[in-house]
């Protein structure tokens, strides 16, 4: 492969976004989104050639050095691209949903005054984003995975004006912080026990690392690639929001919704997701650490989708929904299903996307509106956005023959077969969640598209449907959301696509297991029938039908009857209480004890004040020498002399 | 003599040239440049990049040559510091040409002064001798003198040239009594010499001789407490002598510094090492804290260049190869940032305001936001945040002293550069943070902003790709 | 012997002249003192057999520069307490450092810590040995690459005095002898062409 064509991909967006931000205002509007959609197409081409390059003629898969910053005790800082079948599917998706997003921009944003630094900002979200997924080595991998959060913390915060949107980028930074400082410690665990930040050096030493021990407190000595991958882990459930540090990421709906669909559903935060399936390596030799990946998923996969049943605000129920999904993910990789793993997390970016794009069109076209109480009946007035919808909602509860479907019914199958310790566990939430996630996603669509118009009359005065810059994309995105899951489960899940860049140990190989029954996608989609989960999901909608298109009070009368529940639901298991409360409110106490003691009195009184009246007093000695008198400069100078002569003399008797 | 005579002089073509060109532009300036100042200033420029030729054209790559009976030593080191002297000139040239033309003073004379201290610098890399040395110091002070008062009209510069000469002259003294005494103990000049005559243990004697070397080194460098002068100079002279005394004659120090102790004294470097770390640590700490107190940006830079050179002794301190090249790197490195920042003075400069106080740059983001730009990069450097290159050299200058060992300096020199990067980013601060008020635009003037831009780039660019230079580095110093 | 006794002699008038140099209130004694200082060191490097270097340092240093210095020094009206004031008030320091100075350099060079033997006197030389065609021998050959820069150390003194000295004061009337080389017939006289005129 060529290492210049490989380099074009991230640095077509980069170039587009540098232009674009700084002299978005010099080349105007037009241009600029001209611009930046060229640099995302140019690389989605390039990163379709080299998928065909990968897939079909049979090149070795890349991995080397394109520049060296630094060597530092044998520690080796460079950019390196490793691209491989892994690399080389998430490439193509993060660019086309990129591109869609881009497209879908041009009429969400038309009346922004910042228009151009929107596409600057999400060419550079693709470029960060590429880097990171690209990277052959742990500090691009870090450099990615800070600059897509910098970029997510512009872009939630992007209407900088609203206290809300200030307050959302300001929490998903934080709590990203929290995993970051574990991920950082993963990887200096790596460099600890490798001398390497190299990918492939890690891979190679994990045997030996894993029968290393590492003891943090003493006394205590744990497995070194156990505390390794939880610590990584803990980085991906910041980035991916895996509870309890998903609390961010319902928040980043604040931001606009290109960027909801982009960033908070498509990309960054299945960042974790392919981060972990990239350290197949190393997680595979550890079963606690996978137990615990299995745990967290299957909890956060469960109980967010609870939420998106009480949330009216539409983007905040696909949030839930997103937040769920990324459990479902989470849990595939969980029983060593890394490969279906990624495989939902390719159906998921199209069809959630979707899904969002087409919340945003429905809140265009309602004005900003984002509650579903005062919508209703849509489907006349936008049939485009409701028809693809209806595509994404039916791909996510997993409906046969759609992508969702072949994703998550393997998925779940992958669950039942593992014995890892928490699967059974984990089986529960999975299934459960299939009904909860049919409920949620009908009850929106029940609520948006369909029974009766909730519009207000200010609203249905200045209804209008979007224009064909943003259903396009919504079309673009349908068509994979409804077909890539057919063409692709065979090859991607049981034709050995991964080959080597995904590495199971026999044992654990649930996909394997699966795929001996597997008998081509359409005996698959027939067999659906047949489980469990399609009669939940079944039992999901006409729930959802029931209660909110039939019967609006009987849901009313569940709410009052379940007035507990729902307000625990509705105060979203209390995470945001417990956070402002008990943990902010401790670290800000702890925050100002260290603050009147240690900062005001000793840092600030005696260090920098201090400093500063030392600086003062040295200035005001210095300026009695510096007298600006020849003869006084002359005097110092000899004085200079003379001591440093009788110095040395002395000492050297 | 025989025919090949003149060939063997080949090595010394620099010097020949520079002799040449500094009597073709005078001549040159009586014919031609009277009427048309700027014709010399152009016709002076090309001469330089005529110099840079003629330094590549007269190096033998790998080789170390002896002319003129040991008074001469042609060698890659040489060769390196004669290009980036030609170079650095031109650049001091081209950015102080329209600041020359507003203020009267593009005289054929100034170019020609310019030449002199810059055959100066040439002669003190090429040192093969005291008398060598002692030659090359004066010739290169006379001329800076004679720049420094080259505004007549201007009081604060002729007593900033008065004490800069009188100061100098003293420092001469010093270095000539130092160098009699070691020439009375060995009783030879020539540096080769010296480094046989004293290989043995250290008598008083020497320790007495090099003191007094070592005092007027410093005193060249502007080390404390020898550093009196810097600050008058540095605020007192026309800005574009300020850029001057503040860039190439640092090369120069640093040439001196390497011939005469590192080559010449080497054997007993544990003498001078001592000394010297003495004078960096005191530079570090003086110039760092005086510079924070600082309102005028001349003035803070040129405490700024103290706290410099004290890492630069730093790199001789360690009295080891890899310490010299950390010194050359970091020479070379502030050398050229150095040069960025004055001539971005230059550039915000005009008639009737000098922008040399710290408050003339407030809100220099929006009035001119590529100047900004440029100024926060050189800054940064400066404060050596990495990726900017002036990071490698400050680490490079650490990595040297943990090597061998001294673990205190190296900790001095990171707080002390911590406190540094705050007056740095200071300025950046003003810039980006501070309303420009009803202070002037920027003007255009795309030749200079071109060359400065690429300044600016060159210190992030040998930032991102910092082994170019430091292999350079490490080649002339014989370590590849 | 005797050349000893001259040595010591000089050696304390030359010590006696350099402090008159500097501690003389009045300026033009300090010129003279240097003067006197200058014709002693010159006896000193004859008794070195430097004859060529003492002749000229009389010729040069007393008969020209010091000469040219004195002008100057008596053309300037110095106001001396002027410049002593402020002096005194770091008196002290100045003393103790120049105390130390000397307590140092006496310390290692009277008390022999030089770390040689002592110098070895030099071989006497022939009384017909030229020292100049010797010195013009050594200039010539071994050091002409200093003896060249040093050439150019006075152009840059030329140089710099012309720069800072020369300059054109407004409404001074002076000759303008390029001018007037350079001026043809046509520009100063004018052929008029004209009409015999006729007597009256």
């Amino acid at each position: 492969m060529n290492p210049n064509l490989l380099l074009a991909i991230p640095l077509l967006p980069l170039a587009a976004a540098v232009i674009s931000g700084l002299f978005g205002r010099l080349i105007g509007r037009t241009a600029s989104a001209t611009l930046t959609i060229a640099g995302v197409l140019g690389a989605l081409v390039l990163s379709l050639k080299v998928f065909q390059q990968l897939a079909f003629e049979g090149v070795p898969s890349y991995n080397d050095t394109v520049y060296t910053w630094l060597v530092s005790d044998g520690i080796r800082m460079q950019v390196g691209f490793l691209v491989d079948q892994l690399t080389v599917l998430m490439m193509v998706v993060v660019t086309f949903v990129s591109l869609c997003v881009h497209v879908y921009t041009i009429g969400y944003m038309h009346d922004d005054a910042g228009y151009q630094r929107f596409f600057s900002y999400i060419s550079l979200f693709t470029f960060a984003m590429l880097m990171l997924v690209m990277s052959n080595n742990f500090m691009q991998l870090f450099f990615g995975w800070e600059a897509v959060g910098v970029v997510s913390y512009l872009l939630i915060g992007f209407w900088y004006t609203r206290p809300s949107a200030t307050f959302a980028n300001m929490k998903a930074f934080l709590v990203n912080r929290v995993g970051d400082f574990g991920f950082v410690l993963g990887i200096a665990g790596i460099v600890y026990f490798t001398g390497s930040l190299d990918y492939a050096d890690a891979f190679a030493a994990a045997p030996s690392m894993a029968t290393k021990t590492l003891s943090v407190m003493p006394g205590a000595a744990w497995p070194a690639l156990t505390v390794i991958c939880i610590c990584l882990f803990i980085g991906a459930m910041g980035k991916s929001a895996q509870m309890p540090l998903h609390v961010w990421l319902p928040d980043s709906m604040e931001g606009p919704t290109p960027i909801s669909a982009l960033i908070h559903a498509a990309t960054m935060v299945t960042a974790g997701i392919f981060m972990v399936a990239r350290m197949s390596p190393l997680f595979e030799l550890s079963e606690t650490a996978l137990s615990t990946v299995l745990v967290i998923g299957a909890t956060t996969a469960l109980f967010m989708g609870f939420l998106g049943i009480v949330s009216n605000d539409i983007k905040r129920v696909v949030a839930y929904s997103t937040l769920s999904q990324l459990g479902y993910m989470t849990v595939a990789l969980g029983v060593s299903g890394y490969s279906v793993a990624i495989f939902h997390l390719m159906t998921h970016a199209f069809f959630k996307a979707l899904l969002f794009l087409a919340a945003g069109a429905v809140i265009i076209a309602m004005h900003h509106e984002q509650d579903m109480r005062k919508m209703g009946g849509l489907r006349h007035r936008m049939p485009v956005t409701y028809w693809t919808s209806l595509i994404g909602a039916l791909a996510l509860i997993g409906t046969p023959f759609f992508s969702g479907f072949y994703s998550k019914d393997a998925l779940i199958e992958a669950v039942a077969e593992s014995h890892r310790v928490g699967a059974g566990y984990a089986y529960f939430c999975v299934l459960g969640g299939v009904f909860i996630t049919a409920l949620y996603t009908f009850r929106m669509i029940f609520m948006t598209f369909h029974g009766q118009e909730r519009l207000d009359h200010h609203a249905k005065a200045h209804f209008h449907d979007v224009g064909w810059d943003m259903k396009a994309p919504l079309v673009a995105l349908a068509i994979p959301s409804l077909l890539i899951g057919f063409f692709t489960v065979q090859p991607v899940l049981f034709g050995g696509w991964f080959g080597d860049a995904i590495q199971v140990l026999e044992h654990n190989d649930v996909i394997a297991h699966i795929g001996h029954h597997f008998q081509g996608p359409v005996a698959f989609a027939l067999h659906g029938p047949m489980g469990a989960p399609f009669w939940l999901a079944l039992g999901g909608v006409v729930t959802a039908w029931l209660f909110f298109l039939k019967n609006p009070s009987w849901a009313a009368a569940w709410e009052s009857r379940l007035s507990g529940l729902h307000t625990v639901l509705v105060n979203k298991y209390y995470f945001d209480w417990f956070n402002e409360n008990v943990l902010a409110r401790a670290s800000r106490g702890l925050g100002s004890v260290l603050w009147k003691a240690g900062d005001q009195a000793v840092i600030d009184g005696t260090l920098v004040n201090g400093s500063a009246k030392l600086v003062g007093w040295l200035a005001g000695v210095t300026r009695r020498v510096q007298t600006g008198y020849l003869y006084s400069y002359a005097l110092w100078m000899v004085v200079g002399l003379a001591v440093l002569l009788a110095w040395f003399l002395l000492s050297a008797h | 003599m025989t025919e090949t005579s003149f060939a063997q002089f080949l090595p010394a073509l620099p010097e020949i040239y520079l002799v040449g060109a500094i009597c073709a532009l005078l001549m040159f300036d009586v014919f031609f440049g009277l009427k048309k100042p700027t014709r010399t200033a152009s016709v002076a420029l090309l001469l330089l990049l005529g110099g840079a030729v003629a330094t590549l054209i007269s190096a033998d790559f790998g080789h170390r040559q002896v002319l003129f009976s040991g008074m001469y030593i042609a060698d890659d080191l040489a060769t390196l510091l004669k290009l980036a002297s030609f170079l650095f000139v031109a650049i001091a040239l081209f950015y102080s040409g329209e600041f020359l033309g507003r203020r009267k003073l593009q005289q054929g004379e100034y170019y020609v002064l310019v030449f002199t201290a810059l055959l100066g610098v040439l002669v003190l890399t090429s040192a093969g001798s005291l008398l060598m040395v002692y030659i090359g110091v004066e010739l290169l002070s006379l001329s800076l003198y004679a720049l420094v008062a080259f505004d007549r009209e201007n009081g604060v510069a002729a007593e900033a040239a008065m004490k800069y000469f009188v100061l100098g002259a003293i420092a001469s003294g010093i270095m000539l009594y130092g160098m009699s005494l070691l020439y009375g103990l060995s009783g030879t000049l020539s540096l080769a010499g010296l480094a046989t005559a004293f290989s043995g243990p250290n008598s008083l004697g020497l320790i007495l001789g090099l003191a007094f070397l070592v005092v007027a080194v410093a005193f060249k460098f502007g080390a404390v407490p020898f550093h009196m002068w810097v600050p008058d100079v540095y605020q007192g002279a026309p800005t574009s002598v300020s850029l001057l005394v503040a860039s190439v004659p640092k090369i120069a120090s640093f040439a001196v510094a390497y011939r005469l102790l590192a080559e010449g004294l080497g054997e007993v470097s544990g003498t001078w090492t001592q000394m010297l770390s003495v004078l960096a640590v005191l530079s570090l700490l003086f110039g760092n804290l005086i510079a924070i107190a600082q309102t005028n940006l001349r003035r803070m830079l040129a405490y700024s260049a103290i706290s410099n050179v004290g890492f630069i002794l730093l790199g001789f301190v360690t009295g080891t190869g890899d310490g010299y090249e950390a010194a050359l790197y970091f020479t070379l490195v502030y050398v050229m940032v150095v040069l960025g920042t004055f001539g971005a003075i230059l550039l915000a400069s005009r008639e009737g305001f000098e922008a040399d106080e710290i408050a003339d740059y407030k809100g220099l983001s929006s009035r001119d936001p590529s100047l900004a730009f440029m100024v926060a990069v050189l800054m940064f450097s400066t404060a050596g945040i990495p990726p900017f290159v002036g990071f490698w050299a400050k680490l490079r200058i650490i990595e040297s002293l943990v090597n061998v060992g001294h673990l205190w300096l190296s900790i001095i020199a990171v707080v002390m550069s911590v406190i540094g990067a705050f007056y740095y980013l200071r300025i950046v601060w003003v810039m980006y943070f501070d309303p420009p008020g009803d202070l002037p635009r920027g003007q255009p003037r795309l030749a200079l902003r071109f060359v400065l831009g690429l300044n600016a780039a060159a210190a992030l660019g040998l930032g991102l790709f910092p082994d170019v230079l430091l292999n350079v580095c490490q080649t002339v110093l014989h370590r590849g | 012997m005797l050349v000893q006794i001259l040595f010591y002699a000089f050696a304390t008038v030359l010590m006696g002249s350099a402090l008159g140099v500097i501690l003389s209130r009045n300026p033009v004694h300090s010129a003279l003192y240097l003067v006197l200082a200058f014709f002693t060191s010159a006896a000193l490097w004859l008794l070195i057999e430097a004859e060529f270097l003492a002749i000229v340092l009389v010729l040069v240093y007393v008969g020209a520069v010091m000469v040219l210095f004195l002008f100057v020094v008596m053309m300037l009206d110095i106001n001396v307490e002027e410049v002593r004031k402020g002096f005194t008030r770091h008196a002290w320091l100045g003393w103790l450092t120049v105390l130390a100075l000397v307590a140092e350099i006496v310390g290692v060079v009277a008390v022999k810590q030089l770390g040689i033997d002592v110098t070895k006197a030099a071989v006497p030389v022939a009384a017909d040995h030229s020292n100049t065609a010797e010195l013009g021998k050594v200039l010539y050959t071994t050091y002409v690459y200093p003896f060249e820069l040093a050439a150019v150390v006075l152009l840059v003194a030329i140089v710099a005095a012309i720069v800072l000295t020369m300059r054109k004061r407004q409404g001074l009337k002076l000759q303008d002898v390029g001018a007037q080389v350079a001026t043809r017939r046509e520009d100063r006289v004018r052929l008029v062409k004209m009409q015999a005129e006729r007597r009256e």
